[in-house]
């Protein structure tokens, strides 16, 4: 068996390294490690923070202590005449104080919309949640759709509108926006400059730029991003001779290639891409077909990731080779190559395992039998991007449909103009030249902030003081603002009525939800320019009222319009297909040509990428993405030079990996000095598993000095002024001390998560591979589909079965799962569901008893094959326990959640949903570094490296983790995100003294917040470590502050001293069962038969927890793990009659049912209610011999 | 060295000693008194509010529907305090010029909502639902108890745990027809007809009628309705 890829090898015994482990630390097996995994809270936990830092906290989340006296063990004293009611004066129509109200609109991020369900409660939007009917969404969102929420309600935010830095209005502002155009009519605009973000073609904005620029031609409109496209925009008309944009279909890629590319969360086309690709990911063992949810063991794709550090898809490769930058570069040409294209430029020098790399991938996407994708990263060269489109032209997946593409989305890339819009950095350069050169009268900065983010050799703050008069829009009073004659505070995209395209086309009106200082959209502020009457709802309104004329729709406009508004997608808007056909695909004259990538052995190459959570800078001020851990790193608050162990050796730095570990989230690491053309930026240093070797890694967007109060706070380090035009994505030839990369004295303290609630090394992240799993699987082929059962009629397969220290409760566990054993199989098999009958023997509702039942049929049936797989449950196995039977509750609804692992990108957007959900609180780096990090889902991130490295053979602890931690380019990495488990027997309920945390009927753990008196019993009895302590006030009680407004009323605001923990979203579970009792006489509520009597059916798929909604992979599932067990009925005069059989298996009891289904930390007894499925990797046979020879060459 | 007590304060100090526990128990139960007293739970208290408004002359007087102006009742979870609009509608055309209504007025002139105080204040941690009580046959009166005979609201309940547990225990004791659910003066009585037409005949008692009832509505049982999280999230 092919399993040297992995670490399956069984729980390690005490004293050597673990196989997966979440730092370095852990495998070398600190003191300092140790004793942290002994102590569940650090020695000083309980302090109260220093005065001067206390107060630098308040002003951090903004709250006061104002309100605490009041609330109290027993708030009922004195009530009266403490609260007030302040009713409607006359009530809007549609609102119902306590009812919340759902508004589709959509938010952007570099010109692309993701179409979004706002939910608002009594007019304040609360909740971000992505939209179904959205085909950028499919109802998921990324971590960006959900923390912008939180700008609306940012403190900081600009309020007013300033000339020269003193107050204005908004009036004086029109005229000096309508004064600019009138002096600039003789010139026919040739002094007047527009710098906007990526503005989406065919809408509003776009439409009025258009506009002006009828009116004033010589005007010039520049589309500036920093995380910008013009690589990969350019490759496109390289290889087509035109621009389009590619859309990509990952549903169909059996094999996907991602060079530099982090295809699943970069962008907000990653939502769409990570669904698709994730599909292919979820192993189904149980019919996958018929309910399109995952895919049978043999569809499984397989993904190869080439990155020089570690994205969210090479978490996810099965395959992973770490290249420097200029290795990238040839990597793609060798690749193309192999795959037959001709004319291919020279590659420069590559290792032979790189070389072994492409010509098996090379193999793997020439198979004619399987549709392969090449992504090719933005940062990489635009030769590079013609190649990728070459190679997916050249392996088919251009007439296999894989690869599709479209008129271009973004503005501007038609006719004249194209090529300056398309290269957005050298239209800036060019404007600040002109600048320099005083031919710039007018400079209209509208969103964005290149006084900040402009490659640091154009100095574009001050150029933009030449222009006579200067003009920003923007939410902050940021570094453009401050360079600017005039700051027009903007509207937040939840503001303002809007329109915005998805990835691809689908187009989406953005409508206000709620309406802070009055701000100002781009619409407004061009339609100022254009001195144009109406209201901004008008002008959105009459650029669709166009499109309905032109497409001739059928119904009338207004229709139109509410449809469109209402769905928050409009019908017929998906850019059209470009007339591309399959061998179209070229190489230009400049790609053939391109000179050979510089690689030099022995030099370092820089490369940079925007933050994972903070973006280009824009998100600074945003409480909940600067604490949420970066995917890969876990750090929090700031940015850090990215290097392997092999290069922090070189760089001199600290190898002694006391400190990588951030042990209750600190740890103190060396800073360097890089100096690029003169220019110098320091930098922390944090070594990082699976980064390439002499590759340093640098997130842009921190260090911002115009930001507010939360942007101090995690101040990062400013690397934009090493970032020029010419080195937009990476630098060369960087020597290692004592030249342009030198160790400084200075020491740093970072924030990081990775070794904060460890788990002790018990294989917690469990994956095997294809192979494997097909290995343990009888197969029947029934002509077009085939059926699945566990050989030797086992449940589960060997990688994700528990160990045999819990048999006797694994054994209590499966009989636990819906159905019976013989039901399990059968769900397999071609009968549908309802046909079973399920409705035999006085039991049949029950579950502990079904074992019974269904040993009585087996007899009958056959008899011989019993002995095996049927053995008594004897009772003397199970452990002795205090905690009262909740497990075999037959009587209510069981809600369960599965997560697939395999299906985990690592991204975050469920943490941070959980976080604008619940209520969880933002603590600052202070906080974090003591490790009392608030959030309620975390995602850990294992590495683990095969045997080879360090398993089979005989080393020293030592020796091991030295070996692991040089072994680069065999580091893989696991994801697992771990809420609560809502444990049968929960260890924590045991403990706690007066029973705030206690079982409810329907199997939650719930949590009595107002109950708790903060002994912390229960979190150090927590094996999942899931539980959170409030050690002060980190809730915000300021009744005057905004961010008040953000909180969902829903759930309760935990004092200090208070435990907290997940619930399953319990108040959305509470509230559906309201909604559902309520509606028993409503004849739309299907009603049920349950032991309990008849009940309404809370539907599959009603419920949705946070996390689950948010999840980009579809790897969250949550329902009633009873649902099969009622039986519709209708009522027929008095009576209720049954009108069908049971009801089908819930999706999280089918997932539960499959055979890579396991409990995390399941031989501890506790019996968790979340169960995760192992990650099935698909690892190529011929790479997997390859595996473990230890660094690249 | 004398003795410091005299022999007299023998038997004081035994029945100190024997009190001690009659002490001990005492406390507690003046604590618990103390707890559930009306000067701790608010309960009775009349509250000062801009406007004194007269449950006993809008709903028994004027036969007003109590839905009229807590529209929301049977929906959400509050359930709701009518805007001025509503109050506009009547006092429009009566008592259009009285003093104690210039509050309302200038509420209605300048778009400024009355603020009313809190009579019943649930924790901020507990989420009682309206909707869900009402749409179970739990009437108006188990909580508010004979609203509309008072002329100044008051809590007229303890509104302590306790007593929620109370009738989340044994709900029979407070449910009713939900075609009755709004009339605060009825008693159980045979003969009662239900919204859906039903006509009661099960003795007249409340602990009848609340078993059917209980059954009826489907109201889910006690060790469900006991559960943190059904009131605390």
């Amino acid at each position: 068996m092919a399993l040297d890829f992995d670490a399956n090898a069984g729980p390690t015994g005490a004293g050597s390294p673990p196989d997966q482990f979440q730092s370095l630390e852990q495998v070398f097996g600190s003191p300092e490690f140790e004793r942290m995994m002994k102590d569940e809270f650090p020695e000083d936990a309980a302090e109260w923070l220093d005065p001067v830092s206390r107060r630098r906290f308040l002003a951090l989340s903004g709250a006061s202590v104002a309100l605490a006296a009041a609330a109290g063990c027993n708030p009922s004293l004195k009530p009266a005449s403490q609260k007030k009611i302040i009713p409607y004066v006359k009530k809007p129509e549609q609102i119902t104080p306590g009812i919340p109200l759902f508004y589709p609109t959509a938010v952007t991020l570099g010109g692309v919309a993701l179409g979004v369900i706002v939910k608002c409660v009594e007019g304040r939007p609360i909740k971000v949640e992505g939209n179904p009917a959205h085909p950028g969404s499919l109802g998921s969102t990324d971590i960006f759709a959900q923390a912008t929420l939180l700008d609306v309600y940012d403190p900081d935010r600009s309020k007013g509108i300033t000339e020269k830095g003193s107050p204005s209005t908004w009036e004086k502002a029109r005229l000096a926006l309508t004064g600019i155009v009138s002096s600039q009519i003789s010139k026919k605009g040739a002094g007047l400059r527009i710098v906007t973000e990526s503005v989406a073609d065919k809408t509003t904005l776009a439409n009025l730029i258009g506009e002006l620029k009828a009116r004033l031609p010589d005007l010039k409109w520049i589309q500036y991003e920093a995380v910008g496209k013009e690589n990969a925009i350019q490759g496109v008309r390289e290889a087509y001779g035109k621009y389009l944009t590619p859309v990509f279909d990952f549903k169909l890629a059996d094999t996907v290639v991602a060079i530099e590319a982090d295809l699943l969360s970069e962008g907000v086309q990653g939502v769409r891409y990570s669904r698709d690709a994730m599909h292919r990911r979820k192993v189904r063992v149980h019919d996958a077909k018929r309910r399109n949810d995952g895919v049978s063991p043999e569809q499984l794709s397989r993904i190869y990731a080439i990155e020089s550090s570690v994205s969210g898809i090479g978490g996810v490769a099965d395959h992973r080779l770490p290249l420097k930058p200029s290795e990238l570069e040839s990597f793609v040409r060798l690749l193309a190559k192999e795959v037959g294209v001709a004319d291919v430029p020279a590659a420069g020098p590559l290792s032979d395992r790189a070389k072994l790399y492409a010509h098996e991938i090379a193999v793997d996407l020439k198979n004619k039998d399987k549709v392969g994708v090449v992504v090719v990263g933005g940062a990489l060269s635009v030769a590079a991007q013609n190649l990728m489109h070459a190679i997916n032209d050249a392996i088919g997946a251009v007439a296999k449909g894989a690869v599709k593409f479209v008129e271009p989305v973004q503005a501007g890339l038609t006719g004249a103009g194209a090529d300056a819009t398309a290269d957005g950095t050298g239209s800036l350069k060019v404007l600040v030249e002109e600048l320099q050169a005083g031919k710039v009268d007018a400079l209209l900065v509208l969103g964005g902030n290149p006084a900040f983010t402009a490659p640091a050799d154009l100095n574009f703050a001050a150029a933009m003081q030449k222009a006579t008069v200067s003009v920003h829009l923007g939410l902050h009073a940021d570094e453009t603002a401050s360079h600017a004659t005039w700051h027009i505070n903007a509207a937040h995209e939840l503001e303002a009525w809007g329109d915005a395209r998805g990835h691809d086309g689908t187009a989406t009106v953005q409508q206000p939800l709620v309406s802070f200082h009055g701000g100002k959209s781009s619409i407004e502020v061009v339609a100022a320019l254009l001195d144009k009457p109406g209201s901004p709802e008008s002008l959105v309104q009459d650029t669709w009222r166009k499109f309905h004329a032109d497409q001739k729709v059928a119904v009338d406009f207004d229709k139109f319009w509410h449809t469109s508004v209402e769905r928050g997608v409009i019908e017929g808007t998906a850019a059209k297909p470009a007339a591309i056909k399959a061998g179209d695909a070229k190489l230009s004259d400049a790609t053939k040509k391109a000179a050979a990538p510089a690689t030099k052995d022995g030099e370092i190459e820089l490369s940079f990428r925007p933050d994972p959570t903070i973006h280009d800078g824009r998100f600074a001020n945003n409480g909940w993405l600067q604490e949420l851990p970066k995917p890969i790193s876990l750090i929090c608050w700031d940015n850090a030079a990215l290097v392997s162990a092999a290069t922090a050796e070189r760089l001199k730095c600290e190898v002694s990996f006391k400190w990588t570990a951030g042990e209750h989230g600190q740890s103190e690491v060396d800073k360097i000095e890089i100096t690029v053309d003169g220019r110098k930026v320091r930098v922390p240093v944090w070594v990082l598993p699976g980064q390439a070797d002499d590759v340093i890694t640098l997130f842009f967007g921190y260090g911002r000095e115009k930001v507010g109060e939360v942007g101090k706070a995690g101040s990062g380090f400013n690397v934009y002024p090493i970032r020029s035009t010419k080195n937009l994505w990476t630098v060369g030839g960087i020597k290692p001390q004592p030249d342009s990369a030198e160790r400084t004295q200075e020491k740093y303290i970072l924030a990081c998560t990775q070794g904060q609630h460890a788990m002790e090394g018990r294989r917690p992240a469990r994956h095997g591979t294809k192979d494997q799993a097909l290995a343990e699987l009888d197969i029947e082929n029934h002509g077009d589909h085939k059926h699945y059962h566990v050989k030797h009629h086992k449940d589960a397969f060997s990688f994700a079965d528990n160990p045999p220290a819990s048999a006797a409760e694994k054994d209590l566990m499966r009989a636990l799962l819906p159905g019976t054993p013989k039901e399990r199989e059968w769900l397999a098999s071609d009968d549908h569901p309802q046909k079973f009958n399920k409705s035999k023997g006085p039991n049949a509702l029950g579950y502990v008893n079904n074992a019974a039942h269904d040993e009585e049929e087996d007899d009958k049936k056959d008899g011989e094959k019993k002995d095996e797989h049927k053995h008594e449950h004897d009772k003397r196995l199970m452990p002795l326990t205090l905690i009262q039977d909740h497990a075999s509750n037959k009587l209510y609804r069981r809600w369960a959640m599965a997560i697939d692992l395999g299906a985990c990108i690592g991204c975050n957007a469920c943490a941070v949903a959980c976080v604008a959900e619940n209520n969880i609180p933002v603590l600052g780096k202070k906080e974090v570094t003591k490790g009392r990090i608030m959030h309620w889902i975390r995602i850990d991130r294992y590495f683990s490296v095969p045997h080879e490295v360090g398993g089979t053979k005989k080393m020293d602890v030592k020796e091991r983790a030295e070996a692991i931690a040089k072994a680069t380019a065999d580091v893989s990495i696991h994801f697992q995100p771990v809420p609560c488990q809502q444990c049968e027997k929960a260890p924590c309920e045991l403990v706690c003294p007066v029973a705030a945390t206690a079982h409810s009927a329907d199997g939650l753990n719930d949590m009595a917040y107002n109950r708790c008196v903060g002994t912390r019993y229960c979190a150090n009895n927590c094996p999942y470590k899931v539980r959170r302590f409030n050690f002060v006030q980190y809730a915000n009680y300021d009744k005057e502050s905004t961010l008040q407004l953000v909180n969902n009323p829903e759930v309760t605001m935990r004092t200090r001293g208070v435990m907290e923990k997940c619930t399953y979203c319990v108040q959305r579970i509470r509230t559906a069962e309201i909604e559902a009792e309520r509606e028993h006489d409503n004849p739309n509520r299907r009603k049920v038969k349950t032991p309990t009597g008849i009940r309404p059916l809370i539907e599959e798929g009603e419920i949705k927890t946070a996390c689950q909604t948010a999840c980009p992979g579809n790897a969250i599932s949550f329902g009633d793990l009873n649902y099969d067990q009622y039986i519709p009925v209708k009522k027929v005069g008095e009576k209720w009659e049954p009108t069908g059989k049971h009801l089908p298996f819930s999706e999280v009891s089918r997932w539960k049912l499959e055979p890579s289904n396991y409990g995390l930390l399941a031989e501890l007894n506790t019996m968790p209610r979340t169960s995760y499925l192992a990650a099935i990797k698909n690892p190529n046979p011929k790479l997997l011999a390859d595996a473990g020879k230890g660094g690249h060459g | 060295m004398p003795q410091v007590f005299p022999k007299s304060m023998n038997p004081i100090s035994r029945i100190m000693l024997l009190s001690l526990p009659v002490i001990a128990a005492s406390t507690g139960v003046a604590l618990a008194a103390f707890f559930r007293s009306d000067y701790t739970t608010g309960r009775n208290e009349i509250v000062d509010q801009p406007i004194p408004f007269s449950h006993l002359h809008h709903v028994s007087e004027l036969g007003i529907d109590c839905r009229y102006c807590h529209t929301a009742v049977e929906t959400s979870a509050h359930a709701g305090i009518p805007p001025t609009k509503t109050c506009m509608n009547c006092h429009q055309q009566v008592w259009n010029g009285a003093d104690l209504l210039d509050p309302l007025r200038k509420s209605y002139a300048i778009d400024q909502p009355i603020a009313w105080t809190k009579v019943h204040n649930t924790p901020h941690y507990t989420y009682f639902n309206h909707s869900i009580h009402v749409s179970k046959g739990v009437g108006c009166v188990s909580c508010h108890e004979r609203i509309d005979q008072m002329p100044l609201v008051k809590q007229s309940k303890t509104l302590l745990m306790e007593w929620c547990l109370d009738c989340h225990r044994n709900p029979e004791k407070n449910l009713r027809p939900k075609s009755e659910v709004f009339n605060l003066g009825w008693t159980p009585k045979d003969g009662t007809v239900d919204n859906d037409g039903e006509v009661f005949a099960t003795g007249g008692t409340q602990a009848e009628m609340g078993r059917h009832l209980k059954e009826k509505y489907h109201v889910r049982d006690d060790k469900t309705l006991t559960n943190c999280s059904i009131c605390h999230r």
